[in-house]
């Protein structure tokens, strides 16, 4: 009994912080919640590139999450996806258009020779725009739950003037007819023996001509080498003054400067998505409004509590004292399952509201089990102490096998399954793993508690029909 | 009162084949209509779902319902002939388009000329899903995949815990609750014009980790009985096991079926059909298990004739 009532405290305080938890750690919600943009790309392959390796889709990852952070949304996520699809969540995003047209496309790199008598308004502007990326950056920071209207309505004008001044930038290059087609690769390697590095960039032979002559106009003359992703300018390198008559030859150049190895790993994965002429197309749109997540949440919220209020209306009509000792245990049950999914980080979205209402009368059925066989148990003569025992005892290999079957689903479900349907399987598995745990600890530990007392030792408590037929006995408790 | 299962088990067979001929039937008609066994929703044939609602912060704005005669002129007018039409929301006052897969600039184009005809639509009360028939296929394989693989885990894992025939007879019941709801939803598709999307895999996998359960439970006994009464022959053994076990079948299945029709009631459409497709799996789940799994063990059983391998040890 001593054991019973030190596992009660232990519940109770799993409870408690449960409580704690849900309180303090928010759930995550899915975009269909919270309202939102979610894009999938497909890259596409053409002649020149038929096969996605990840290499390659390492690089258009880069350049579509340089494409993202231009659209200025808060906590936008790009994510691999498969072996050629790129996953890309836009929260609060209600009208994708322009999202779509940003991402959708091929990348556009450049390399563009600075306009002479420009070098003072370069800086001037470049300064700015650095300005502006860096406030930008501050206010994305803050996260979507607590960004203010305020900081809302100066986002979307620090993104409109970042766009300007990007624009302003680029009108002090000239035009070119360099592009990431005639680029071969790109390679970042450590320069020498100390911490800086370099990137080695290779054209072909069109690209090599017109690199020499490009460079050789700009060599020395403190002009810079404008090179432009998708008209944004990801690198700005001088061309030494020693290639002044020559230009840079050989189809190859190294551009090295404050590099350190993550600096240079960026510039050549950049480089080497611009000067991949793969499309990306946009295969899949999924956008819902705030206010329809909002009722969706809602509506689920009611559908929730009614279920619960069903099974454990039903439970303690059916079952009486044990039914009633099994609802408190299902509400412990949601406490720590949801407690659970806070922990876990697991993205709450439509279809997982739904596998935790499920989960909710799935995790009940073991109790289902264990008090019919109690009950049979009593029906056979045994004490009401042995009965409750060997309930237990005789439900488990039940429980477990109707669970592991349930989890195999499960498994399948999140192994193939897209976005979606993987919160479903995610959410129902955890709660099956958490209704075993309370099956045994909490609902056992409260039942045996409870026949402590011999108040409500009566057969009557646990099965109605039979004490009709059995007097009434309050046996001797055996523990 | 004590069912016997066994010898009635001509009447549950014929409900049972009666059921699946319906299915089948169903699914076929389904498919020379819609080329798919349940008709198939944007998520399997790509496609563009496109719900707007009117701004209704000013009373004015809202007072006409939505004509759906303007709305099938605009798409007319896009080249948009055949797109199913019908109204959403609070009062009329939204409408959701299904038409083939657009892109963005067709997209765009069609907003506007909605905005237009419907005046100012609230923003975050839009929906769109924009689908390409390409990764329609790919969902759709992915879900079979992952039924095919939750079929085979259940029967190596039952093949495992009891014998193999045990496991054969456990999946045939399976088998028969998918048919079985796939039947009910072609129907469905057939004359409510149900689609069916990704949540309804979903629901078929659900359906199968569940319904097991109690075929499960109902199995396990069998096998104790034939460990506590070696000398009873097969058909008293199942008859006597399913009695014993039918408070839990059905009461395990009435307190999942409880929150699912909580979520019919007050759940959004979504989720609506899914738990509607989960209640039908487990209704059938748990009448395959009570009468066809059990009868098929006995008559399977008695055809081998072989009681002496019968007591199955109980793995400890």
């Amino acid at each position: 009994m001593g054991k019973q009532r030190s596992m009660l405290v232990v519940i109770v305080g799993l409870a408690i912080a449960a409580i704690i938890t849900i309180v303090q750690l928010p759930t995550q919600l899915g975009l269909d919640l919270r309202g939102g943009s979610q894009l999938t790309l497909q890259v596409l392959t053409n002649e020149q590139i038929t096969q996605i390796s990840e290499r390659e889709l390492e690089a258009v990852q880069r350049v579509i999450e340089n494409r993202v952070n231009g659209l200025g949304v808060s906590e936008a996520i790009v994510q691999s996806s498969g072996q050629d699809q790129l996953l890309i969540q836009l929260p609060g995003v209600s009208d994708p258009g322009q999202a779509q047209r940003v991402l959708g496309g091929t990348a556009q790199l450049e390399f563009r020779a600075q306009k002479p008598g420009t070098e003072g308004e370069l800086r001037a502007i470049s300064d700015i725009v650095n300005q502006q990326e860096v406030q930008q950056a501050s206010i994305l920071a803050v996260g979507n739950n607590n960004i203010s209207d305020e900081d809302l309505a100066e986002l979307e004008k620090v993104t409109t003037d970042l766009q300007a001044s990007r624009e302003t930038l680029l009108e002090l290059f000239e035009d070119t007819e360099l592009g990431g087609d005639k680029l071969r690769d790109a390679l970042a390697s450590p320069l020498g023996t100390g911490q800086s590095w370099q990137v080695s960039i290779y054209f072909n032979n069109e690209g090599g001509a017109l690199f020499t002559e490009m460079t050789r106009n700009i060599a020395g003359t403190g002009r810079v080498l404008g090179i432009f992703l998708d008209e944004r300018l990801i690198s700005a390198p001088t061309v030494d003054v020693q290639y002044a008559a020559t230009g840079i030859p050989g189809n190859s150049a190294t551009i090295s400067g404050s590099f350190n190895a993550d600096a240079a790993r960026d510039l050549e994965i950049q480089l080497r998505g611009g000067a991949l002429p793969v499309p990306v197309e946009v295969i899949e749109n999924r956008t819902v409004g705030a206010t329809l997540g909002r009722d969706s949440i809602q509506r689920s919220l009611y559908a929730g509590i009614a279920g619960l209020a069903l099974v454990l209306i039903f439970m303690a009509v059916y079952y009486r004292l044990p039914g009633i000792l099994a609802d408190v245990a299902l509400v412990v049950y949601a406490l720590l399952t949801w407690a659970a999914y806070n922990i876990l980080g697991v993205t709450m979205t439509l279809p997982g509201i739904a596998g935790f209402i499920l989960s909710i009368g799935m995790a009940v059925d073991a109790n289902v089990l264990i008090f019919e066989r109690t009950r049979e148990e009593l029906r056979a003569g045994k004490t009401l102490y042995r009965s409750v025992e060997s309930g237990f005892y005789r439900a488990f290999s039940s429980i477990l096998d109707s669970n592991v079957t349930t989890i195999i689903a499960c498994a399948a479900l999140f192994w193939f399954g897209a976005g979606l349907v993987k919160g479903f399987a995610l959410t129902l598995a955890v709660g099956v793993a958490v209704s075993l745990f309370t099956a045994f600890t909490c609902t056992r530990n409260l039942l045996f508690f409870v026949i402590s007392f011999p108040q409500f030792r009566k057969i009557g408590y646990f099965a109605p029909s039979l004490a009709a037929d059995l007097p009434s006995t309050s046996q001797p408790s055996q523990s | 009162m004590k069912l016997n299962v066994v010898k009635q088990r001509g009447i549950w067979w014929l409900i049972s084949g009666l059921l699946i001929a319906v299915s089948i039937a169903a699914m076929a008609l389904s498919w020379s209509q819609f080329n798919g066994p349940v008709r198939p929703g944007l998520d399997f044939i790509g496609g563009t779902r496109l719900q707007i609602e009117r701004d209704c912060s000013e009373a004015a704005a809202c007072e006409n319902p939505i004509e759906i005669t303007d709305i099938r002129e605009i798409l007319d007018g896009q080249g948009l002939e055949g797109s199913s039409l019908q109204l959403v929301g609070n009062s009329g006052q939204g409408i959701a388009i299904r038409t083939r897969t657009l892109d963005v600039d067709e997209q765009t184009n069609l907003r506007s000329a909605l905005t237009e005809t419907l005046g100012q639509v609230d923003p975050t009360a839009s929906k769109i899903d924009v689908v390409g028939p390409t990764l329609g296929k790919q969902l759709l394989i992915a879900g079979l995949l992952s039924l095919l693989v939750a079929f085979a885990g259940i029967t190596v894992y039952l093949s495992l815990r009891f014998k193999f025939d045990y496991a054969l007879l456990a999946l045939l019941a399976l088998m028969h609750d998918v048919v079985i709801t796939l039947g009910i939803f072609s129907i469905l598709g057939l004359v409510l014009g149900y689609e069916a999307d990704s949540l309804f895999i979903v629901a078929l996998l659900t359906i199968v980790g569940f319904s097991v359960n109690d075929t499960v439970v109902i199995y396990d006994r069998i096998r104790e009985n034939f460990k506590l009464m070696p000398d009873q022959g097969v058909d008293k053994i199942v008859n006597e096991a399913v009695n014993q076990t039918l408070g839990r079948s059905i009461n395990t299945t009435m307190t999942t079926v409880l929150p699912l029709l909580a979520i019919v009631f007050f759940g959004g459409d979504t989720l609506k059909f899914f738990a509607l497709a989960l209640i039908i799996g487990f209704l059938a789940g748990a009448y395959s298990s009570i009468f066809i799994a059990s009868t098929l063990l006995a008559w399977w059983r008695s055809g081998s004739n072989s009681n002496t391998d019968m007591s199955t040890p109980v793995p400890e």
